[in-house]
């Protein structure tokens, strides 16, 4: 196996359920050294469960866990969590209220001589830029520390994996995206290879290189950003991250499909017979406000953004599309307005 | 804080004139029932000044007096030439010198404090408090752990133990551990009364340390595996430490009556408090006065003991 020296950790065909219910089905996947991968979906998808099944708090019912080609996890065989050395960031940080931030920090590194440890607690506390609060206790420090604290904890004893569940859940907006893109930053720096769950999809783009996207207990798709979003593998995928819309059409000759937005012309995402039904994903900034377009829509329903308003639009064959448009254009419902697709590739899927 | 004062005064004033009014109640009832208080017999069965007399041991002589101030020494030389030394209180010299004495004969006493029975049943209850206390923690503590334990047997078994425990009364407990438990083993009432009190006291700390250990978030336990922690070790380290501040409270409450409990072990024959002013009544028959004495010397175990918990408490809540 030579060739999989990177792998930190695979998972293979891993199955659990509780109560007779499969939470998790037949789940692959991999991760490589220093990739930072996302569990992305909806509150009981079972993307948590995942992430407990391999810091070793759930036993397997079917598959394997590795860790760097290490079995750590099997039906009948679960190794505990303190022999993985596994690094985990709770959704509420489970930062130990009794214990200054220092001695939280180097809880996990009990096995190492006094020098080294106080050596690590700075180095990890620094890392998070927190050396400054070491003595205070936790309830002496904002969420967004305590937050990075959570962190430079589960750092601090140098993991083969770090594993975080809803980090930045507990955080109000603003903060979560800061922090979202530090500890990314925070991660890379240090060359960790890190796996989280949310069920925010800003956070997973921000944070992650691979996402999964997790739907009952499956992996639909397992991806970059980018392609997750310009390449979704199904309907339900392409309507979960981002928004959008899918409209009716039919395949033509030339690469062409004529649809309530008239004919758009593009690569596509997977080659259909002419003639074919198919439904096409259109995103709010594929479809661009010109007053005098041949094509107009009806003005449903406006969501003021600030700096642009996002329009939900219907065609006049009966399909509804949306249109990010910047906010100088008022248009109240009701209202007719012109738009042209400015589409290049091609997102179908099959209607059936 | 100048309002909260100022609508304060009048209630606290009120507070002490109903105190005053149930006092003055209870006195004019009591001048009622031609009660004679006693209370100059009281002092006596605190600390009484007893008195060791010295007598000669033998017929013999007084060879020689030497006052040392406060005490005075006396050589006696018996008839079989023994020299013998005696050291008495000066004021009551009772011999001269060359004196011929007897034996038998007064030479002369010393006085002494000495505990009366008030003190004396204070400490015991004290003591044994203190004992059972000590002891109730540690059953409370462990049963307490089975309670919250993954093995079933562990669990069934300290369930038993504080349904069973909690569900008899204590007196009933005591005849039980000291007629039965302490005939069929031989113990001692002593120890019977103790463990009585502990296994008692103990069913009721292991619910509190079970309540105080499942208050904890599940996280903790998580966090502290997921850092290279057995289960064990996490328990030690950080749920205990959580779990015992937030059981601090409870438990003192469960001490303090512990200690009140205490005062049903007079049933068997055990001088504690409860007991000495029993008997102490029985030779004065100031019967008001010691049993008022009685719940004050309690009163005051009481308060030393939640004072020094709500010390305990102050200082550990510095993390909170």
């Amino acid at each position: 196996m030579t060739q999989h020296h990177d792998i930190v950790l695979q998972l293979d065909d891993i199955s659990q359920a509780y109560d007779r219910h499969l939470v998790v089905r037949n789940l692959s996947l991999t991760l490589n050294q220093g990739e930072i991968g996302c569990l992305l979906g909806e509150s009981g998808c079972g993307k948590t469960t995942v992430l407990r099944i391999i810091a070793g708090f759930e036993p397997l019912l079917n598959g394997t866990v590795k860790l760097n080609g290490k079995t750590v996890s099997a039906p009948e065989n679960t190794l505990p969590p303190a022999k993985r050395n596994i690094g985990m960031v709770f959704q509420d940080y489970a930062l130990f209220p009794h214990l200054t931030i220092a001695d939280n920090v180097g809880f996990g590194l009990r096995k190492f001589s006094h020098v080294e440890r106080v050596h690590r607690i700075q180095e990890a506390l620094e890392l998070v830029g927190l050396y400054a609060e070491h003595s205070k206790y936790p309830h002496e420090v904002s969420g967004g520390q305590q937050q990075r604290v959570a962190l430079a904890r589960a750092l601090a004893p140098k993991p083969q994996l770090l594993l975080m569940d809803e980090p930045f859940s507990n955080l109000d907006v603003t903060l979560r995206e800061r922090l979202s893109m530090e500890v990314r930053d925070i991660l890379k720096e240090n060359g960790t290879t890190a796996l989280f769950v949310t069920h925010n999809q800003h956070e997973a783009f921000a944070v992650a290189d691979r996402i999964g996207v997790m739907h009952n207990g499956e992996i639909q798709q397992w991806d970059g950003s980018h392609q997750l979003y310009h390449e979704p593998l199904t309907p339900r995928i392409a309507e979960f991250v981002g928004e959008g819309a899918l409209i009716t059409g039919t395949v033509k000759k030339d690469r062409t499909v004529e649809s309530g937005l008239g004919p758009l012309q593009g690569s596509f995402n997977v080659d259909f017979p002419s003639g074919s039904a198919v439904k096409i994903l259109i995103r709010p900034e594929d479809i661009i406000h010109t007053e005098d377009s041949p094509v107009t829509a009806e003005v449903l329903r406006r969501n003021f953004r600030g700096a642009n308003v996002l329009y939900n639009l219907r065609l006049d064959n009966g399909d509804k599309v949306q249109a990010l448009v910047p906010s100088h254009c008022e248009h109240q419902p009701g209202e007719r307005i012109g738009i042209r697709p400015d589409v290049r590739h091609l997102v179908l899927f099959a209607d059936s | 804080m100048v309002n909260t004062t100022k609508n304060v005064l009048p209630w606290r004033i009120l507070t002490l004139v109903v105190l005053l009014m149930l006092g003055a109640g209870l006195w004019v009832a009591t001048t009622k029932i031609d009660y004679t208080w006693r209370w100059k017999r009281v002092p006596q069965y605190f600390v009484y000044h007893a008195e060791t007399m010295t007598n000669a041991p033998a017929d013999g002589l007084v060879a020689d007096i030497e006052n040392l101030g406060e005490k005075t020494r006396i050589k006696f030389i018996s008839e079989t030439d023994d020299e013998l030394f005696f050291e008495i209180d000066s004021t009551t010299l009772n011999v001269s010198i060359d004196e011929d004495l007897f034996e038998g004969d007064h030479i002369g006493s010393t006085f002494e404090w000495q505990a009366g029975p008030l003190v004396i049943g204070l400490w015991n209850t004290l003591w044994i408090s203190a004992a059972a206390s000590v002891l109730g923690l540690i059953i409370g503590m462990i049963t307490g752990l089975c309670r919250v334990s993954n093995n079933t047997t562990l669990r069934d078994l300290s369930a038993i133990y504080v349904e069973l425990i909690r569900g008899t009364p204590l007196l009933v407990q005591l005849f039980i551990f000291y007629f039965f438990l302490g005939t069929v083993l031989d113990i001692d009432r002593f120890v019977a009364g103790i463990f009585a009190l502990a296994v008692f006291a103990g069913a009721y700390v292991a619910e509190i340390i079970r309540a105080g250990i499942q208050s904890i978030p599940k996280g903790q336990m998580e966090a502290a595996r997921s850092l290279g922690m057995n289960v064990p070790q996490a328990m030690v380290y950080i749920i205990l430490p959580q779990a015992f501040k937030r059981t601090l409270p409870p438990l003192a409450g469960q001490f303090i009556s512990l200690i009140k409990d205490s005062s049903l072990v007079s049933v068997i024959a055990i001088n504690d408090l409860t007991k000495s002013g029993r008997e102490v009544i029985t030779s004065t028959f100031a019967t008001f006065e010691i049993w008022f004495v009685v719940a004050l010397l309690y009163l005051v175990m009481t308060f030393a003991l939640s004072q020094v918990i709500s010390l305990v408490e102050r200082r550990l809540a510095v993390s909170d």
